[in-house]
């Protein structure tokens, strides 16, 4: 008796018989690999250009000595051990992680929420204005935004503050506490940037079958039920999208930090980027700084890399 | 079977997209674009000038340019105004210039920068200044010793000094009114200073905040520091110097000067230090004063001239700054810092530093002194947006529009306390303004954490200084 769960044997499976050559490609095949190569070459000589180059060159620089005005000393991996030593290093990273969590989190969370909201019943020119609205900050200059930002948040002279006077509230340290520093540059960061996350969500959503949405009701899925078996599971590819972007660009946040905050007060908001930086560009370390942006990359591989490991689990395609 | 061979129309249709590419890549080729060539001055026989582009405009550098061509119509001249937000900014800027071979041939150097670019960059003045003493002694003569030996390393002149601002405190006059509180006298206490600020206090409610104040090296903690007869850094004077002080000041003027500032051992948990903290610590906490990280430059003249803030410390650069915001002359005054163990007060100060790339250094040098000259200053600096480094130019007719009142104060600051020195700004001048800023924060969170901020600050201070800049 044969069991049929038996994957079928590679004996089963007719074998082509070794080709002597490559069937030769026609001429028309040959054409469009040349058109194909031809179209993709301003992309990978741009790739090449502006990314590996600098990858290669900043590997390379990590292991050199460098203060722009002096020619470079090799140095070994003196570089990371300095990074690994110093704690201004560690503590950015530590910085770095706890907004990549709370940031992403957050972008997603109001981004999806917004979008399920958007999707219901709403008069067609209503929903452009929200769109319209969610993702206008998008497209403005993050330093702007972060100057603006911090006369709202002033403590002593914001508008923020002056507001919640009226409602008896005390002035808020929202840029001068430890723990109101991070909470603020992080809500400032989310403003900005859920915008790319929403839409992404409203096209995602809007590429669910109703019929799905319509099966789902026949078998009695309602409000959020409907929404955790049949919507969330069906997004999951645009939200592991969505996650993966937020999670690279919120590694390398910088402008927000910089300007609202200059990285403190202490190191409390200094983020990895912030540190390349000024070791850099302040102190004239560069292959130290160097040594940071490699350990950056790597992190920001190591995570995006488990990101996709953990999606074979949990990411749904139709 | 697939025929290999191409039909007349493939060939007709690959011989467009080839007439196409070619059409395209001509068009592109002959366009006129951008090349390293286009860098202005690379290359082409100019002077490179490099300034700091907020603190010239346009209209300043076309003075500039334009009295210069006048004097030296031979050699042509290129001005990069370059935009920074702050002298750290504008270092990254140049040292990026350097970094890429691009470097020009003088670069506009504030005194966080003299000892940086002296030692890695810069090329001393001492032969042209002893060639041509003649011509400068008028100059010398009429620019406080302190600001040339702010611009000296290790015993050579880097820099004429052609501007300078010492901290000086800003009173807002209608808030005095409001406090019922008279100008303070010259010689007024850090005590008459607290007075003022808790009578401010009280006469303007919760949504006032009597002093402002901005956490940067020049202004922020290091006036108290001076005022308190204590410096950040141990201060010490560098052997040499005498060449100079021999051949252009007299004997009552060039005594104590060396061969300029030496700033080396940290020294952040000293007594004197610590009480400046524990002082600016009870003035936060008091609610007297902003917290360091509230206050900066952009926002401070909204509130001061809206009687937001009371009392600030700002330069000579302020004058033109309060009159361009709208604020009348007598709506402000200003009065030198006050007193504590000493009056010494903390300057920066800029002139135009020479590169040892540039191989156009007679050419250079001839612009280094156009730029020190009274009528070359008297044209650029017209709206007092700084203190000019020339004594004579202080005068009442410069200050009848801006105001204010007391506009004397900005080089008595020199002439009446000699002591006036430059902030601690030694080559590794970045990493210690970094580390001062972010343990300033940290320090006056509250009064218990001024202690060990400070010890902190202490040990990094050590390890910055170790560095070879």
């Amino acid at each position: 008796m044969t069991d049929t769960r038996t994957p079928p044997a590679r004996a089963e499976r007719p074998e082509a018989p070794p080709a002597k050559h490559a069937p030769r490609p026609s001429a028309r095949d040959r054409g469009t690999r040349l058109l194909a190569t031809l179209f993709l070459a301003p992309t990978i000589l741009g790739i090449v250009v502006f990314t590996v180059v600098p990858i290669v060159g900043s590997v390379v620089l990590s292991l050199f000595h460098w203060n722009v005005i002096d020619s470079p000393r090799f140095a070994g991996g003196s570089n990371y051990g300095a990074v690994f030593g110093d704690e201004t290093v560690l503590v950015s990273f530590r910085n770095t992680l706890v907004f990549m969590v709370l940031a992403v989190a957050l972008q997603l969370l109001v981004a999806l929420a917004l979008a399920l909201t958007l999707t219901g019943r709403m008069p067609g020119w209503l929903r452009s204005v929200f769109r319209s609205a969610f993702f206008f900050p998008l497209v403005l200059s993050a330093a702007s935004i972060s100057v603006v930002m911090k006369y709202l948040f002033n403590q002593d002279f914001g508008v923020i503050n002056w507001l919640l006077g009226f409602v008896g509230i005390a002035p808020v340290p929202w840029l001068t506490s430890e723990n109101a520093a991070m909470a603020t540059v992080v809500l400032v960061y989310v403003w900005q940037q859920f915008g790319f996350s929403f839409l992404l969500f409203v096209g995602g959503l809007n590429n669910i079958p109703k019929e799905i949405h319509e099966a789902a009701a026949l078998d009695g899925a309602t409000g959020l039920r409907k929404h955790l078996s049949v919507t969330l599971p069906l997004l999951s590819p645009t939200l592991l999208v969505a996650s993966v972007v937020g999670i690279i660009n919120a590694l390398q946040v910088f402008e927000q930090p910089y300007v609202l905050t200059n990285g403190g007060p202490g190191d409390s908001t200094r983020t990895v980027v912030m540190v390349i930086y000024e070791t850099a560009f302040e102190q004239l370390r560069f292959g130290e700084a160097s040594a940071v942006g490699v350990l950056l990359f790597v992190l920001i591989m190591a995570v995006t890399a488990l990101q996709f490991r953990l999606s074979r689990r949990f990411v749904h395609y139709q | 079977m697939t025929d290999s061979h191409l039909t007349r129309r493939r060939l007709l249709r690959y011989g467009a997209y080839g007439a196409g590419a070619a059409a395209l890549g001509g068009t592109a080729a002959s366009w006129e674009r951008l090349t390293g060539a286009d860098i202005p001055g690379r290359d082409d026989g100019s002077l490179v000038v490099a300034t700091l582009g907020p603190a010239y405009g346009p209209e300043a550098i076309r003075t500039l340019r334009e009295g210069f061509r006048e004097l030296h119509p031979d050699i042509k001249l290129q001005i990069n105004a370059v935009q920074a937000v702050d002298w750290s900014d504008f270092f990254a800027k140049i040292l990026t210039q350097v970094a890429a071979g691009t470097a020009p041939d003088l670069v506009y150097v504030a005194t966080e920068g003299v000892q940086l670019f002296a030692q890695r960059l810069g090329v001393a003045l001492d032969k042209w200044v002893k060639r041509d003493a003649a011509e400068l002694k008028e100059y010398f003569a009429d620019v406080h010793p302190s600001l040339v030996e702010s611009m000296m390393y290790e015993g050579s002149l880097f820099q004429l000094p052609v501007e300078f601002n010492a901290a000086d405190m800003y009173l807002n006059r209608q808030v005095l009114r409001r406090a019922g509180a008279q100008y303070p006298p010259a010689d007024w206490t850090r005590d008459d200073f607290t007075s003022l600020l808790r009578d401010m206090k009280q006469a303007s409610g919760s949504r006032f905040t009597p002093y402002f104040w901005t956490n940067r090296l020049w202004g922020g903690v290091v006036p108290w520091l001076f005022a308190n007869g204590t410096n950040l850094l141990a201060e010490a004077k560098a052997p040499g110097g005498e060449w100079l002080w021999d051949s252009f000041y007299p004997a009552g003027q060039r005594a104590g000067r060396g061969g300029g500032f030496r700033w080396t051992t940290p020294q952040a948990t000293h007594d004197r230090v610590e009480e400046v903290y524990d002082y600016l610590a009870s003035l936060v906490r008091d609610g007297l004063c902003t917290r360091p990280e509230g206050g900066n430059g952009q926002n401070l003249i909204g509130v001061f001239s809206t009687g937001r803030v009371g009392v600030t410390p700002a330069g000579g650069f302020w004058a033109g700054g309060l009159h361009l915001a709208g604020m009348e002359r007598d709506g402000f005054d200003v009065q030198y810092f006050p007193r504590w163990r000493t009056q010494r007060m903390q300057y920066g100060a800029a002139g135009y530093a020479l590169l040892r790339t540039s191989k156009r250094q007679e050419e250079a040098w001839e612009f280094i002194k156009y730029a020190a000259r009274k009528d070359t200053l008297t044209r650029l600096f017209t709206t007092n947006q700084t203190t000019p480094a020339r004594r004579s130019m202080l005068t009442a007719g410069r200050y009848e529009e801006t105001g204010p009142a007391h506009w004397r104060v900005f080089y008595d600051t020199l002439d009446r306390f000699p002591g006036t020195g430059p902030i601690p700004a030694p080559p590794q001048v970045a990493e210690v303004e970094q580390l001062l800023l972010k343990h300033t924060g940290t320090a006056l969170a509250s009064s218990r954490s001024v202690r060990p901020a400070l010890r902190r600050l202490q040990g990094d201070l050590e390890k910055a200084m170790e560095r070879d800049a």
